[in-house]
């Protein structure tokens, strides 16, 4: 999960690079690089689904808390489960029909054609490994001792 | 199923997901594979939510938010932030309340340079609170300055939700970042008026103390070395964009690329800072943008259910005055504000709300400031205000929360006079739009 936060970093810096050079060589009367606003708007889904999974880890997502302070903890204890649970049945519908997503698209072998010409199905791999991740986080949260009992 | 059923039903169980402590766009998410199963048609409806979940945020008008959320998060780890607060205490030191000014005048630079509200209140909480709290300063007096203007944030450009707000609804966002500039100065000064009034009635709010008074060059120096290097920072935002050297989008990257080159030109720049910079940043704009993941699917439901435009014919029937219609919306604003997070006040609103703008013909930019208003009250108003939980975080223990939410009471008061002289002075929010673009 560490790492999901680190690559979801490093590619935002990458981002940032890109399109500074391609502001700077429009400017300059250099060569533009063409594909650096297609491919940023591929790397800011792999950023957040990158880092989606490492928040749910860190429990940084932004999330209401407004029974936590009326509640017991052991009534507490009940909800945070059952929003994992309902975390874990969301991350693996959606995970189950990306798969189905990127099968359908891999049979009639559909392409993505801009600048750049890939499968269309590449698309959907981070969104696919974010809901794995989240799923697998979820089933530990599910089943995790709180540290504060 | 009749439209208000439709609404009822996913509004009733989001409201219900989010009560028991799901991530927000979890929630969305969870709706809208309800929504998908009872709307889209079942199967094909669950893989267009996978489709739509990827295409919400494949948007190159959306990196900005990364980017301007970099500009806060480089300035708060390379400590080149503490430097300009340090500046302005030389500058100021014989004004009444001076930490709180300091806190203010800090606070607007600082919302010139960042996009994030986030970043700019733990940055001036996280320096500045304990400093004042040492020196007697009245808590609701040290904390109030602060949390206002971590608010104000989101009014002077750059701002990563005025870019989402722009984004989602529609509007210029080029014209919505400079549209929010006059209003988000007043209310600054408004603050600064406010802190000097108080503190000079009753000193005990902000006890004076002995400052090694520096006269001369050596008082504006700091001023010179570290503040106006910053605000050059803006300036290379702003130009890039109005000159048309850059999209707003990339100004927004030019801008990062430019706060972390002042940042090595005062060798404050490492490979760890830098890194922890970066991994602030994937954090903030990752939960912004999974919001979005959920949400943007969950107004296309509530569009194709027909609930949006049931919704909308019942209000446009109604035959009410646009006036009426417009504090209506703003009302409805300022209460999701107190229950739920700015970027879901967006995606819940904005699909009813820009039909009825348009229909009734009001001025989109005058509308944005509005709602960005409305936005940075919802930052400050209990019980779940983003700042005042920001503000706990960095608060000591021993300030109780509803300490917290007294302090932030004048300026929600301010920020309330500022929607109202928007609302009937509209130039304050097209004029200088007008003027630039």
């Amino acid at each position: 999960m560490q790492a999901c936060g680190t690559l979801a970093a490093l590619v935002i810096g990458a981002i940032v690079v890109m399109v500074c050079y391609d502001v700077a060589a429009r400017n300059l009367g250099f060569r533009s690089l063409t594909w650096v606003v297609e491919v940023t708007e591929y790397a800011l889904p792999l950023a957040t689904f990158l880092a989606a999974p490492w928040l749910l880890y860190r429990r940084e997502h932004v999330r209401l808390d407004l029974l936590q302070p009326v509640l017991s903890p052991a009534a507490l204890r009940h909800i945070e489960r059952l929003a994992a649970l309902v975390g874990l049945i969301v991350s693996a519908t959606i995970c189950w029909y990306a798969v189905a997503v990127m099968l359908d698209a891999r049979k009639i072998e559909a392409l993505v054609i801009k600048t750049l010409v890939f499968p269309e199905w590449w698309l959907f791999l981070p969104l696919f490994f974010c809901c794995a991740l989240m799923g697998v986080e979820c089933v530990r949260q599910l089943f995790a001792q709180r540290k504060d009992n | 199923m009749l439209w208000w059923q439709t609404l009822c039903l996913l509004f009733g169980a989001l409201t219900l997901l989010l009560l028991i402590g799901l991530p927000a766009g979890f929630a969305f998410l969870a709706i809208n594979l309800v929504g998908a199963v009872l709307y889209l048609g079942g199967e094909p409806g669950l893989m267009q939510v996978v489709r739509n979940s990827l295409a919400s945020i494949t948007n190159f008008s959306l990196t900005p938010i990364p980017f301007f959320v970099l500009m806060g998060e480089v300035l708060f780890h390379t400590g080149v932030a503490m430097k300009a607060i340090d500046a302005f205490d030389n500058l100021i030191w014989r004004v009444p309340g001076r930490l709180s000014v300091i806190a203010v005048v800090a606070g607007t630079v600082f919302s010139a340079i960042s996009g994030s509200t986030i970043a700019t209140t733990a940055l001036l909480g996280s320096l500045l609170l304990p400093e004042m709290l040492r020196r007697g300063y009245n808590p609701k007096m040290a904390m109030g300055p602060i949390m206002a203007i971590g608010g104000v944030d989101m009014l002077i450009p750059p701002s990563a939700l005025t870019v989402l707000l722009g984004s989602l609804a529609g509007i210029s966002i080029s014209g919505l970042l400079i549209a929010g500039v006059v209003p988000g100065v007043l209310l600054a000064v408004l603050f600064v008026g406010y802190i000097v009034v108080r503190t000079s009635m009753n000193p005990e709010l902000a006890p004076r103390f002995q400052h090694t008074g520096v006269r001369g060059w050596a008082r504006w120096r700091p001023l010179v070395i570290y503040v106006i290097p910053l605000l050059l920072i803006f300036v290379v935002v702003v130009s890039a964009m109005s000159a048309g050297w850059a999209t707003p989008t990339e100004s927004a990257a030019v801008g990062a690329a430019v706060t972390l080159l002042v940042a090595a030109c005062y060798r404050a720049l490492t490979l760890a800072n830098l890194m922890q910079a970066l991994r602030g940043t994937a954090a903030i704009s990752g939960m912004i943008l999974f919001i979005i993941v959920g949400a943007t699917t969950f107004s296309q439901i509530l569009s194709f259910s027909g609930a949006t435009d049931g919704l909308v014919s019942l209000v446009q029937d109604a035959s009410l005055p646009p006036m009426a219609v417009l504090l209506g919306m703003m009302a409805i604003l300022l209460v999701l504000g107190c229950f739920v997070d700015q970027v879901s006040m967006m995606l819940i609103t904005l699909p009813f709300f820009m039909p009825l703008v348009q229909h009734f013909n009001f001025d989109p930019l005058w509308f944005g400031v509005m709602f960005l208003i409305c936005m940075q009250l919802g930052l400050l108003t209990p019980p779940f205000g983003m700042l005042l939980f920001t503000m706990r975080g960095v608060a000591p223990k021993e300030i109780a929360t509803r300490d917290i939410f007294a302090a932030v009471t004048p300026y929600v008061l301010f920020g309330l006079l500022m929607l109202c002289m928007v609302l009937f002075i509209p130039s304050l929010a097209t004029w200088l739009p007008k003027v630039l673009l």
